[in-house]
């Protein structure tokens, strides 16, 4: 058999089909890999935001470090320099030394007292407060010493030199009646001014107060100290403890039947009993209480293993009374010890059975539990940086653990709940990250910011939807088609615009404008399609004659001159009517007799302005999917004696309606991911008020404002990451659910 | 201009006030003579009397001068090649061609006596006395039962029993009542073509026009849901006046009892199908009906 000769054509043909499959194919491997491209630079953004995400919700841990070379030896007091490798001991005879940590040698050791001038009392354990150590003698004397650290540079290697201060110098200052015994002592100490209070055992109070004599010193670090010692008198007792606040406003007694009384020391010539408060039910005693760092809580800790946390929380008359705030149920044996962190709002306790705990109070987290494998604590301290934690029991035994806690502030509770933060009235959600003072605690609350974010896209959606799918309808439906063909394009050039422009306008011109002539921009949106209504009722009984001098469909031109003729005139009746009816300024005027807080950069600003950014994406797609029903359903529904009013309202919207949810979505999740609008037009103050005359504060804005300042890899950075994650995906979500429901209705609606 | 009108009885201005239709009167069943031969031509009232109707698409006309009119309660098809107007001429009876840009009438459409071109028309009332089903089937995205009872709630009826009742009785109507009476709520998009084109024409007659206008109805159906559309327009000429436009000469042949034969937009044969179709008068009409162009 011959093949049959093949035609000129079909040779051509077949010469040509390998390069077409080669192109196919090539065609289909690109889109293949563009497509999954796309996918996997998503994916890893989103890992990526995980990734930095994660560690803010690690709990801490606690590694066991080489036991200390140093001999057991029992101590009146144990504390750790910044780094965890100097320790610093006071012993029962009256010594102090410092012991490497790590080698065991005792440095730059001493006595306390000079010899022969007073004894230590044993049993009175000797509290940190802020640097400043109070040891007890048995005279009814006090004695205030401040280890100190210096970093050294010798022979290029580095190290810690450390000694011991008197912030009130070497001699004991009485601080009881000549005869009488300590039971609790307290010591708080400034550069100015220095508060010592001291409980004797019959229950006497008393407080001395050093200052440079005669007020302002010339030379203040010369200056002979003054003391004044005060007697306050008899308190409820038997009083365990007695606490004073590092500002050396507040005094606190404590019994162990948990009667705390409060004084305010404010004025130093009249200390005041303010009140005396139960902080634990009867049968319950309290076993240690301490400041929480920062001096403004105490925590509580009792025989039930709990741990509270109280302060004087102001009440609706301004008055303030000590108030449990939260409560931490990790241990079940007596609380022994409470080490609060230096600088953080944590803290750790252990309980009789040897456990340790680690807290976080306004976090409201319990970061880890270990055993210590010693019995009872005699003492437990923790580093400056929250570094390294030691144990040691009565008999000088010693376990050490590095603590790897770096971002214990963080919790689910933290960031969506409201939070009671000390020195405020009620638990609140709270966004501040940072502040002007050094000791104050940060606070991360997201709620106000993705009620901001929401806030924005709500008022811009308010704004933008009415008239996007309104316009969409009339230009698909009604418009002439010459003129559509100028319009749609126009605005969608709109989208083009930048955000930053439309925010600096928003920002600098529109939000005066809008303030001075808020009656106006008020009225508007009831004058404008007013006015549009009107003139298209004077228009259709306009004679004929005059209607054919405008070619069909450019009569609505004419809307353009009426929009700007209504604006002039509300802008220009603006101001004197405010004066006429509202005393010269409706924004003072609301204040005054509603209460309303007006911002001049509101939401109402941010509604306008974003709204000018939504509106060409919303209108672009209802547009087009009501362009694209189907001309047989109009005239089927006009045909059945519809009017064009109702063929709209109930075929042509229905059958869009996929198209126009997907395009109200679209707008909705470019409203919650925009930027530059919300960060240039809103005051950025984080509230949550939704009233449209106050501003607030976007996810999306707080990222660009606070990102350039956060300290890398902090907990700030790490949070503002996580507002970013969120942002992430709440984008996703409306996206998703947008092409979900489109998806759906499409399949309703599809084989039109 | 040839016009080749059957009996033209005076229009007679009705008696019935518009939104109203005559009670139907009582139903026959419907003939069952099939062969032209057999079938009579009744005298018949005018139900639409075209007068020296011209239609323009801006500058091109596309209607010259149609004058005919159509007899009541019969069965009228437009025949013609395409382009010839036929479409164009069926669409001037509810005025739907207006919302074409640029269209202009001239002449007039009596309805019944009443011209149906002056200013002061209501179109959606005429439109309702004048239904329409098209090529095709366009049915809503609505529910079957929604499609049907879309023309009364238009126009503005809120009885829940009334509506069941005309639902299921332009159902019944249509042919369509036995296939779809167990899923009158579900989508009417996941009908057959076929069923569809029924479905329409319940929507159609759920609000009892006067007149049906069908535009090629079975066009783009299979053969047997044509059948079933011709025998329903059988069924249906007891109580409406039909004007049939069709492509197929078999099918106005066998549903209609009169026929016009259009060709550029002038009206070139009209009469009694079996008239038209075995003596015609005109050349043309005998070049076209005999397939020697078209």
């Amino acid at each position: 058999m011959t093949a049959s000769p093949l035609s000129e054509i079909t040779r051509a043909l077949l010469a040509q089909r390998g390069w077409r499959v080669l192109k196919d194919r090539l065609f289909g491997w690109t889109m293949a890999v563009g497509g999954l491209a796309v996918i996997s630079a998503l994916l890893t953004l989103f890992l990526f935001l995980l990734w930095v995400i994660f560690p803010l919700f690690r709990s801490a841990s606690l590694t066991p470090l080489k036991a200390s070379a140093a001999r057991a030896e029992p101590a009146l007091h144990r504390s750790l320099n910044e780094y965890g490798d100097l320790e610093f001991v006071v012993t029962a005879d009256g010594r102090y030394h410092f012991v490497d940590a790590l080698t065991g040698a005792e440095r730059d050791g001493g006595s306390l007292l000079a010899p022969g001038r007073g004894t230590l009392l044993p049993g009175l354990t000797g509290y940190r407060n802020h640097g400043v150590l109070a040891l007890g003698l048995t005279d009814g004397r006090a004695l205030l010493v401040t280890p100190t650290y210096r970093s050294t540079f010798v022979n290029n290697i580095p190290g810690v030199a450390a000694s011991l201060s008197y912030p009130v110098g070497r001699e004991p200052i009485q601080v009881l009646p000549v005869g009488t015994k300590l039971r609790a002592l307290a010591a708080a100490t400034t550069a100015d001014s220095t508060t010592i209070a001291a409980v004797s055992d019959n229950d006497e109070l008393t407080m001395a107060y050093l200052a440079p004599a005669g007020g302002l010193a010339l030379d203040p670090d010369n200056a002979p100290l003054e003391t004044t010692l005060m007697v306050l008198g008899r308190v409820a007792g038997p009083v365990t403890q007695v606490l004073v606040d590092p500002d050396q406003q507040e005094l606190y007694t404590v019994t162990e039947s948990g009667e705390v009384s409060f004084f305010d020391i404010r004025d130093k010539a009249a200390p005041r009993l303010v009140e005396t408060t139960r902080v634990v039910p009867g049968g319950v005693t309290v076993t240690d209480v301490r400041w929480l760092a920062g001096g403004n809580s105490l925590l509580v800790g009792d025989s039930r293993g709990r741990v509270a946390q109280w302060f004087p929380a102001r009440d609706q008359t301004n008055a303030r009374h000590l108030t449990k705030v939260r409560e931490f149920t990790a241990l079940s044996a007596p609380i022994s010890r409470i080490e609060p962190e230096y600088f953080r709002k944590g803290f750790v306790a252990s309980d009789l059975t040897g456990q340790v705990a680690l807290y976080h109070t306004t976090a409201e987290r319990t970061l880890v539990v270990a055993a210590t494998g010693l019995g009872e604590l005699a003492s437990l301290a923790i580093s400056p940086r929250a570094a390294v934690l030691m144990a040691t029991d009565a008999q000088g035994q010693t376990r050490r653990w590095a603590v790897s806690n770096r971002h214990p502030e963080v919790s689910w509770h933290s960031l969506w709940e409201k939070v009671w933060y000390e020195g405020r009235q009620q638990p609140e959600y709270i966004w501040q990250s940072s502040s002007a003072s050094s000791d104050f605690e940060p606070k991360f609350s997201l709620t106000p910011l993705v009620f901001g974010t929401l806030k924005a896209a709500f008022y811009s959606l308010l704004f933008a939807i009415p008239i996007a799918v309104m316009g969409a309808i009339y230009t698909a439906y009604f418009m002439h088609a010459t003129l559509r063909a100028f319009v749609k394009p126009s605005i969608e050039i709109m989208a083009a615009l930048p955000t930053v422009i439309l925010g600096f306008l928003a920002g600098l011109w529109l939000a005066p404008i809008i303030e001075s002539h808020l009656l106006a921009v008020l009225s508007l949106t009831i004058l404008l399609p007013l006015s549009v209504l009107l003139a298209s009722l004077l228009w259709s009984l306009c004679p004929l004659r005059l209607r054919a001098l405008l070619r069909p469909g450019h009569e609505v031109l004419l809307l353009v001159p009426l929009i700007c003729v209504v604006l002039a005139l509300a802008m220009g009746a603006s101001q004197p009517l405010e004066e006429l009816w509202f005393g010269g300024s409706l924004p003072h005027w609301l204040t005054q007799k509603f209460g309303f807080t007006y911002e001049q950069r509101n939401s109402l600003v941010v509604g306008i302005a974003m709204g000018f950014a939504v509106i060409p994406t919303i209108f672009s797609i209802s547009e087009d999917a009501i362009f694209a029903v189907p001309g047989a359903l109009t005239t089927g529904s006009l045909a059945l004696g519809a009017t064009p009013w109702q063929t709209l309202s109930r075929v042509v919207v229905l059958t869009a309606s996929p198209g126009i949810f997907a395009a109200v979505m679209i707008g909705l999740g470019r409203a919650v991911g925009e930027t530059m609008i919300v960060l240039m037009s809103t005051g950025n103050t984080p509230v949550m008020d939704f009233s449209i005359f106050q501003g607030f504060r976007a996810l999306s804005a707080n990222i660009a404002v606070e990102m350039p300042e956060a300290e890398v890899n902090s907990t700030h950075f790490r949070v503002l990451f996580l507002a970013a994650f969120v942002l992430f995906l709440t984008t996703f979500v409306f996206n998703s659910v947008a092409e979900v429901v489109r998806q759906r209705l499409r399949r309703r609606y599809g084989n039109l | 201009m040839q016009q080749n009108s059957p009996q033209q009885t005076p229009a007679q201005p009705s008696l019935v006030p518009p939104g109203e239709t005559p009670p139907p009167e009582g139903r026959d069943p419907p003939p069952h003579r099939v062969t032209l031969a057999a079938r009579e031509v009744q005298p018949a009232r005018e139900c639409f009397g075209i007068e020296h109707l011209s239609l323009f698409y801006r500058d091109k006309q596309a209607l010259f001068d149609v004058s005919m009119s159509i007899p009541e309660k019969q069965v009228t098809a437009f025949i013609g090649p395409s382009g010839c107007g036929k479409s164009t001429l069926l669409r001037c009876c509810n005025r739907l061609n207006e919302l074409i840009d640029g269209v202009r009438t001239e002449g007039a459409i009596n309805l019944r006596g009443e011209n149906i071109y002056t200013r002061g028309t209501d179109i959606s009332n005429l439109r309702r006395r004048v239904g329409m089903v098209f090529q095709k089937p366009n049915p809503f995205p609505k529910s079957i039962y929604e499609n049907v009872a879309y023309g009364l709630r238009i126009q503005g009826i809120k009885n829940r029993r009334l509506i069941d009742r005309t639902v299921e009785e332009a159902l019944r109507g249509a042919a369509l009542w036995d296939e779809v009476r167990d899923r009158l709520h579900e989508n009417a998009l996941g009908l057959s073509g076929g069923q569809q084109q029924r479905l329409v024409i319940a929507r159609a007659i759920a609000i009892e026009p006067e007149v049906l206008l069908l535009d090629e109805p079975a066009s783009a159906l299979d053969p047997i849901s044509t059948l079933k559309i011709e025998e329903l327009i059988f069924e249906l000429k007891a109580s409406y006046t039909i004007v049939i436009v069709t492509h197929n000469m078999q099918q106005a042949a066998r549903v209609s009892d009169y026929t016009a034969f259009m060709y550029m937009g002038n009206l070139v044969e009209f009469g009694a199908t079996n008239e038209v179709f075995t003596t015609p008068k005109k050349k043309q009409t005998e070049d076209y009906i005999t397939g020697r162009y078209g």
